[in-house]
């Protein structure tokens, strides 16, 4: 055991709604689980108020808690709510409007009027000076140490906090952009600077702009956020090492967060995803599609052969990120997606309600029919439910708006249109997932369903159904199965090499050299972390292509042996698994044309997160809801049926399988199991869902 | 007559024909080689019925998609009847006089079958980095007659029964400065088909044939409906308006554009027989792509109400004269037909700007700007580079606010291609790539900016080319607002400027020169004593506009 692997451990997600804590303690094997209110204002108000209510939960004092593994959207908000520090961008001179720019196609292709670009740096804190490096990484004109002197006093005019350096081919030779910040540092101790080299040192200069932008404005975000989390959580007597979750949903160090700010972005999903790797290991699934429904949207992730799909590039609010980071597709359906009637069609979504006024039947001044409402109408969510949130469902509002905005428009009964809103709602999700899969070269028959948050148990087995996947795991704690994720998650630093070069034996010394640099990198890392050999583990791979394609397949490279050596053997099957993958996601290959390796990957990974097994979950937030009596269910048809209801911990406790239709019912969401479908509880509180044609 | 289908069935079956065309448009994106595919985006895929007409389109390129229902119409009347579509197919032409655009752009097809009936076709265009004529990327200036365009292919049957046509395969490699990137291009384009073939089989399997096809019609339908809405909203009346494309490259003469456009209740027919003669020189556009630029422009109107298809063009009528420039006949030369064809959009949008001036914007920008180098290859002896892109200028100002900087509009819809990735590819350097200070047309609503791309050859020699307009003729303003900038061409030889005309091709250049483009800024809108102080004042303190 190494000083990480603490005896209690806690897992927090801090969402935009709720803040979700699990809390396990290693000397009893028993795990915790509670939910308390965010405080948006100060997210580390409610970390807090979690912390000492799951203390006094699990009988422990504050002082005991060795580690807490932090994630949250506090940069995720920082960025869509603007609320992000003045920041200035010092680039190759002739270039500062690229970040404007964009790659400048729209995506309303008919339209009178551009979508708007958001923007994050004015032109006038945009700066451009006289450098430049080529392509190959040479130096074609030497850096103009004057202007940025000139800069300097510009910034301090300007008020400016943080900067962002990009040059051209800084992925490739940064000795510019280390140079200006050295010098900035010197000028200006007060400002932050990040550059493109550190932040996302990868080919495409809008792409990197973008990114090291978003790096440099939210290091002083989430600096300020972690001083304040430090110091309440030495005016609460609590040591605990602090981790937070990245994008890749790996942890990192406050040092690192704090200085690569951006890849925590999109850790809000990440942990989800985590947990999805978690559920599949428990019940020996390979392949798993986790669907987590929210209010305004739902976030597809696809786990193939047990690991998380990740990809290389991605967007927050139409910015693009170029990092690592689970592989989330999100689709605006979600509970709160708006239903209408267009030359008559039904179309369901991507408008959105939103929390306020929400749906008709919240009473909070909704004037607009949403999923939620069509599930409320059909008698698939107990009031009570709701009540908790202090929320009186007025499903009578929603029946009169929906028959007069949709039931009478399409001549339908009320039950028909509000069937109508889920079954259009469902098919948005699965073709959503189709799409994640496609991508993915894989066929839907093959993988489980994983529905979790607030709203994906009542859509299941409907998105099942029409996929044509035949099993289902609903797993436990779905409304808080992120911070399940976040609770075994391990230390993880991405990093990489540009290589570019053939793959090919000739090109062993280059490719070796890669692997060598980044064994070092990798290894320093760990041992910055005070990680010991034993507790780590380093995977290599490379992002390779067809001569001529933009886009590159990361190939795993099992082959690079523990030294970081590798021979003529490996590279070739290096080659053979890039065919492999390019047949699995675009049904061809091209085996007689060259291939390049553009990057060489690497993955450090330091294992603090001990396994927590599932039989000794230790489940006591999740009291049983809804009052399990048989509930009245309106079909398509308009009639009443009947269907039974029951308890998720009744349901786990009688130990048994069950035909649907049913419903379970815990504290923070209902499942529906549809006719044709079997539940059966599994280990760890799971609940297996099964096509009864399979059996 | 088939059951209707119920509209939440009908919805969920429109959802799956979308996706399904944008499956085939990522796997296009992620798998081609040349970079006017994989970077600028240069294609657009499709789905059709099993009657060939137009049903879903993937979010890209207008030209393109509202062309290949004609396309297709024109090869099944002329040259392949449909009961000659077999499974296992695919069809291809890039002949403009068979209902193809211009040479680069390979139109294929491909029949999806169940239970031995025709119930789709999955279509894809793809723009080809070059098939060989006069100039690199096949954009020669000098061209008299399509002949001196490069490959022309009638439609043939590319893929017969499952079994690829070989030959033809090699043919085509053959005629390319770039053989290796045309192969691997199509080869994404084919596999592209079978991925939307799959798409359509899910969906057939999971319905019927009956109720797919039904579907099929009553999303027709429903965008017949909406564009008739969109058109009765629309005061009747005729209205007319002319622009010019600046000449055909070979002769100094204006070209005029006129669209006379009336509304006549639910129906729209737009007249261009009033347009110029064809041209000597290769700015002709055939008469599926003036069409084309007419749906382009009242699907605008129409700001995605109207689902894009063919259902979508039937209250619109389109009316040319045979042998002028919007109609031309063979063997007019067609390669930069885009400086003719966007003309025709901003010429039926100013006519309606007439009977709807609170809805229609200034001019953009309006032309294709396309640059190709020829080069010898950095690495292999005798083989040619062929560095190709396309550019944008800026939107016109509509009158609720300023036109975009610098972004794709109208009948097109490109992205650029990055600086760095070129810079790998190609020999050459970039100096400078943003914004023109005052491009726009002032107005109480500016015009966007126009862009400056500028770069400079990092090798013994290169062959140039470049296609482009609105050197002589601005995007216009509208009720008050100024004209926007006009583009220029500019070399740079030991700082001695040349200008280059607007239709260029085999300048020879040598190392180090510098090459410069400069594309439009959009129309203003509005008188321009009524602009708002504070967007004024922003606007210089960003240098948008010079103080």
């Amino acid at each position: 055991m190494n000083r990480h692997n603490a005896h209690v451990r806690v897992a927090v997600d801090i969402g935009g709604t709720f803040t979700d804590l699990h809390l396990h303690d290693g000397r009893s094997n028993k795990t915790f689980v509670w939910k308390t209110p965010s405080t948006p204002a100060d997210p580390s108000v409610g970390l807090l108020e979690g912390l000492h209510s799951i203390s006094e939960l699990a009988g422990i004092a504050l002082s005991d808690i060795g580690m807490i593994l932090h994630g949250s959207t506090i940069a995720t908000n920082a960025v869509l709510e603007r609320k992000l520090p003045t920041g200035a961008l010092i680039t190759t001179k002739g270039f500062h409007d690229v970040l404007e720019i964009g790659r400048h196609m729209r995506r309303d292709v008919y339209t009178l009027n551009a979508e708007s670009r958001p923007l994050l740096i004015p032109r006038h804190l945009r700066f451009g000076v006289t450098e430049r490096v080529k392509s190959d990484g040479s130096i074609l004109q030497p850096l103009d140490e004057a202007e940025i002197s000139r800069i300097a006093s510009q910034l301090r005019e300007h008020k400016v906090q943080t900067v962002a350096v990009v040059f051209l081919h800084g992925y490739r030779n940064p000795t510019h952009e280390q140079r200006v910040q050295a010098l900035l540092n010197d000028l200006l101790p007060d400002i932050t600077v990040a550059t493109s080299f550190d932040s996302s040192p990868e080919i495409r200069e809008f792409e990197r702009t973008s990114t090291t932008v978003l790096n440099a404005l939210l290091q002083p975000v989430i600096s300020s956020y972690l001083q304040r989390v430090d110091k309440r959580l030495q005016q609460a007597g609590i040591h605990a090492r602090l981790y937070l979750v990245q994008s890749n949903g790996g942890l990192a160090t406050p040092a690192d967060a704090a200085r690569l700010p951006a890849r925590l972005l999109l850790s809000g999903p990440a942990g989800g995803a985590t947990a999805m790797s978690i559920l599949a290991q428990r019940h020996n699934e390979a392949n798993l599609v986790g669907l987590d429904v929210g209010g305004t949207s739902s976030d597809i992730s696809v786990l193939t052969d047990g690991s998380i799909g990740e990809t290389q590039e991605s967007s927050i609010d139409g910015l693009p990120v170029r990092l690592p980071m689970v592989e989330i597709r999100t689709i605006g359906a979600g509970g709160g997606s708006i239903a209408r009637v267009e030359t008559g069609s039904l179309r369901v979504g991507p408008q959105s309600s939103g929390a306020v006024p929400g749906p008709v039947c919240y009473d909070r001044g909704g004037d607009q029919i949403t999923v939620t409402d069509a599930n409320a109408l059909l008698g698939l969510i107990n009031p009570d439910t709701f009540r908790t949130g202090g929320i009186t469902l007025n499903v009578h509002a929603s029946g009169n708006v929906l028959e007069e905005t949709l039931g009478t428009p399409l001549s339908l009964t009320n039950s028909a249109a509000a069937n109508g809103v889920l079954e259009v709602a469902n098919s948005h999700m699965a073709d959503a997932i189709r799409l994640s899969l496609f991508e993915k070269g894989a066929d839907p028959a093959d993988f489980a369903l994983a529905p979790f948050g607030g709203a994906a148990g009542l859509h299941a087995c409907a998105i099942a159904t029409e996929l044509g996947m035949r099993r289902i795991i609903f797993p436990a704690h779905a409304s808080t199965l992120s911070a399940l994720g976040i609770l075994q998650a391990n230390i993880r630093h991405d990093l990489s090499v540009a290589a570019l070069v053939p793959a090919h034996t000739d090109s062993l010394p280059a490719l070796q050299r890669a692997i060598k640099q980044l064994l070092t990198e990798c290894k320093d890392k760990l041992t910055d972390n005070e990680l010991y050999h034993e507790d780590c583990a380093i995977e290599f791979s490379g992002d390779m292509r067809y001569r001529g394609q933009a886009f590159e397949l990361t190939t795993p490279w099992p082959e690079v042996s523990a030294e970081g050596e590798i021979n003529e053997q490996s590279i070739l099957a290096l080659i053979e698994h890039f065919h492999t993958i390019h047949e699995q996601r675009f049904a061809f290959t091209a085996r007689h044309d060259p291939i390049e390796v553009v990057t060489v990957r690497a993955q450090a990974i330091g294992k603090i997160g001990g396994t927590v097994t599932t039989e000794t979950f230790h489940n006591t937030a999740g009291k049983p809801g809804g009052s399990a009596e048989n509930r009245q269910v309106l079909a398509a048809s308009g009639e009443n049926t009947t269907i039974p209801c029951i308890s998720r911990s009744d349901f786990l406790h009688r130990a048994q399988p069950v035909r649907g239709p049913l419903i379970i019912e815990e504290e923070y969401t209902v499942l529906l199991i549809a006719n044709g479908w079997t539940v059966t509880p599994l280990p760890g509180s799971d609940i297996l869902c099964t096509c009864n044609n399979d059996a | 007559m088939n059951n209707i289908v119920d509209p939440v069935r009908l919805e969920v079956i429109r959802n799956a024909l979308l996706a399904g065309a944008e499956e085939m448009n990522i796997s296009i994106w992620r798998t081609a080689r040349s970079t006017v595919v994989r970077e600028t985006l240069d294609y657009s895929t499709a789905i059709f019925d099993g009657r060939g007409r137009a049903i879903a389109q993937s979010t890209r390129i207008p030209v393109h998609l509202n062309s290949m229902s004609t396309c297709l119409e024109d090869i099944v009347e002329h040259h392949i009847p449909l009961d000659q579509w077999n499974d296992g197919d695919v069809i291809m032409t890039n002949d403009p006089y068979c209902g193809g655009q211009h040479l680069p752009d390979f139109v294929i097809f491909k029949p999806v079958f169940h239970h031995e009936e025709r119930i789709a076709i999955s279509a894809a265009i793809v723009h080809h980095i070059d098939v060989s004529g006069g100039a690199a990327g096949s954009y020669f200036a000098g061209a008299k007659e399509v002949f001196h365009e490069g490959l022309r292919i009638p439609p043939i049957k590319l893929t017969e029964a499952g079994k690829d046509n070989q030959p033809v395969l090699d043919i085509v490699r053959q005629n390319s400065r770039e053989p290796v990137k045309i192969a691997g291009d199509l080869q994404a384009q084919l596999a592209a088909l079978t991925v939307g073939a799959r798409a359509v089989e899910r969906l057939v399997k999971r319905y019927d044939n009956a109720t797919l096809s039904q579907a099929m019609e009553q999303i027709l339908a429903q965008s017949e409906q909406a564009m008739r809405d969109t058109i009765s909203a629309i005061p009747d009346g005729t209205y007319t308006f002319k622009d010019f494309v600046d000449d055909d490259g070979q002769q100094a003469q204006d070209l005029e554009v006129v669209a006379t456009v009336t509304i006549s209740g639910d129906r729209c027919t737009a007249d261009l027989s009033e347009s110029a003669d064809q041209a000597p020189g290769p700015v002709n556009c055939t008469l599926n792509m003036a069409r084309s630029g007419v749906y382009c422009a009242l699907l605008s109107i129409a700001e995605g109400r109207a689902m894009a298809n063919s259902g979508a063009y039937r209250p619109i009528d389109v009316i040319s004269r045979e042998g002028s420039i919007v109609n031309c006949s063979h063997p007019a030369p067609v390669a930069n037909r885009m400086a003719t064809g966007h003309r025709v959009v901003t010429t039926v949008l100013g006519a309606l700007s007439q009977a709807i001036p609170e809805q229609v914007p200034a001019a953009y920008y309006g032309v294709s700007y396309v640059t190709a180098l020829a080069a010898p290859d950095r690495h292999v002896k005798d083989e040619r580079r062929v560095y190709f892109e396309i550019e944008v200028g800026g939107w016109g100002a509509y009158p609720q606010g300023d036109g975009a900087d610098g972004f794709s509009a109208g009948f097109h819809n490109l992205a650029n291609s990055p600086i760095e990735m070129c810079e790998s590819i190609f020999p050459v350097v970039f100096t400078e790539y943003g914004f023109i200070a005052d491009s726009g047309g002032d107005g109480q609503y500016r015009g966007g900016l126009g862009l400056a791309r500028e770069w400079q050859l990092d090798e013994e020699w290169g062959l140039l080319s470049g296609n482009f307009d609105r050197f002589r003729h601005p995007p216009y303003g509208l009720h008050g607002g100024e004209d926007g900038s006009l583009g220029r061409f500019l070399l740079i030889r030991d700082n001695q400027t040349t200008a280059l005309p607007s239709k260029v091709s085999g300048v020879e250049l040598q190392r180090g020169d510098k090459v410069r483009l400069e594309t439009s800024g959009g129309g203003g809108w509005g008188d321009p004593t009524d602009r708002d102080k504070a967007a004024r004042e922003n606007d210089q303190r960003g240098g948008y506009v010079s103080t």
